[in-house]
Formats: C-alpha cells, structure tokens, sequence
C-alpha cells in the first residue's frame, strides 16, 4: 500500500460537466511534477472554458511549485473572466492553502458538488 | 533510552537526487515513530530547501554539490542543507502572503519552511539552511492575525 507521506506518485485527469471542466489532481505535487500540471492547466484554460473545478480530494501533497502551477493557471483563466476553484482539500492541504492565503485568491469548496454550483 | 541517528550526505545538483534523498530522510523519520503532521511538515520543508540550493544557490550547475545532514532523535529532526552558490538575505525575500504578492507564482518556499518547521536558521552568507521540528509539534506554525498578518503561534 502507498505511503501518503512518501507517495510519489501523480496524475492528472480531466472531464467536462456541464460548463465546467473538472479537473482530479491525485498524489503528490512534487517540484518535478509541477511542470506538468503547468501546462495541462494553461492546456485546459486555453480553451475557455467558464469554470475550472481542481478535484484535490486525493492529493496528499503539494509545494511551493504545485502551488504556482495553480496559480499560472487560474491567472490564465481570469484572462477570459473564467474562475478556477478548489474543491475538497483534505485537512492538511486546506491548511497549507490558508497559510499562503491562496484561500483568499482562490474559492474553496467542501465538495466538487459545492464547487459546481460556485 | 534516547535514539539518535546522525547522517551526512552528498548530492549531486539534480531534482530526481533531491527526490530520492527527501524519500528516504521521510523513511528516516516515519521509523523513528513521528506522525503524518510531522511527516508531511518535514517532507514540504526539506522540499523547499533542497529546491532552493538547486534552483537559486547552484543554479541547477551539476557540477556544484549540495551538503544534507540529518540528525534524527525520537524528540526532534534537524535536517541542515548547505549549498555551494553565492548565498542570499533570506530577509530580503518579499512575504508571499502579502495582498501585492498573492498572484506571484513563486516566492513561497521560505514561508513555507518557517511555517512547517519550529527553527529555521541561515548561516551569514546564506547557503546553509538549518531547520529543526519538535516531534507532534502540529500544523502549521504560523497563524492569521486579524490585520492578515503572519505571525509564529508561538511569539
């Protein structure tokens, strides 16, 4: 079984509902894996779209980079007056997103659900 | 009976070394009986200081190396990270939680060490960063105040 503290594992997947584009980020947003979310982020938010929802509910980990990565992103979306949220940050990740206060740049939202409906 | 392994290492300037390194400094303190808060806490800060000595003290140069020494107790973890590039003011990094500095994509990696570790302390040149964290010493170490200001819980 993976060790959420050591886990290095990571994907990204994506799927529309609706208007908006749901986007599962899973594992560990580590420094070498920030890159990749970069750019499927400005790939997704180069289409459009009105809302980008960010599925955190399994990521176990995320730095100073995977934070960026987001933030390029949601700078990227903001071009076309679309938003991106945040849904389903597990304890951790939703005190690291309230220490940087990127709670204040970003909505947050108990559930993909809840950030559907915005 | 007090534990205590002390450890010196040397890596090259390369991400997929740091990877490997943090991977097995976190096995280090998972065996030596620390929970997922101090796991995490020590794996993030180890992240940001070891990117640091790649990205701004050696430059991602391959040819510079980076110093890691871990000294790990069942009370505490200092992990001491030393570079080989010019050094830096870590004051004169801009706060990233700052209204003007929210949108910067980068900038957070120092916070985020003092956030997550007890001590945090830069030699006089700059490219030797020591951080320790007491063991179940919780998350983070720092909290909002009402003026949005970042402050140590334990000032």
């Amino acid at each position: 079984m993976t060790n959420p503290c050591n886990n290095n594992d990571f994907s990204i997947s994506e799927h529309q509902k609706d208007n908006a584009v749901i986007v599962s980020i899973v594992g560990s947003v580590t420094t070498d894996k920030a890159d990749e979310l970069r750019e499927r982020l400005e790939q997704i938010a180069a289409k459009q779209p009105p809302i980008i929802v960010l599925d955190i509910s399994k990521m176990d980990f995320i730095c100073s980079a995977g934070l960026g990565a987001i933030i390029i992103g949601y700078l990227k979306c903001r071009h076309h007056k679309g938003q991106v949220r945040i849904a389903s940050p597990s304890d951790k990740i939703r005190e690291l997103l309230e220490t940087t206060r990127l709670d204040k740049l970003l909505d947050v939202f108990d559930t993909v659900e809840d950030a559907l409906k915005g | 009976m007090r534990l205590n392994k002390m450890t010196e290492r040397v890596i090259t300037t390369d991400l997929s070394a740091a990877r490997d390194l943090i991977r097995e400094i976190i096995r280090e303190v998972e065996a030596a009986g620390y929970d997922k808060d101090d796991c995490f806490a020590i794996r993030l800060a180890t992240e940001e200081a070891l990117i640091n000595a790649i990205k701004h003290g050696n430059k991602f140069d391959r040819s510079r190396k980076i110093r890691v020494s871990t000294d790990i107790d069942s009370q505490r973890v200092e992990i001491t990270i030393a570079d080989e590039g010019e050094g830096f003011d870590p004051a004169s990094v801009p706060d990233p939680t700052a209204d003007e500095n929210l949108e910067k994509p980068c900038g957070r990696g120092i916070m985020l060490m003092r956030a997550y570790m007890d001590e945090v302390i830069y030699n006089d040149k700059g490219n030797e960063v020591r951080m320790i964290r007491n063991r179940f010493s919780g998350l983070p170490k720092i909290r909002k105040t009402s003026a949005n200001i970042l402050e140590r819980k334990d000032d």
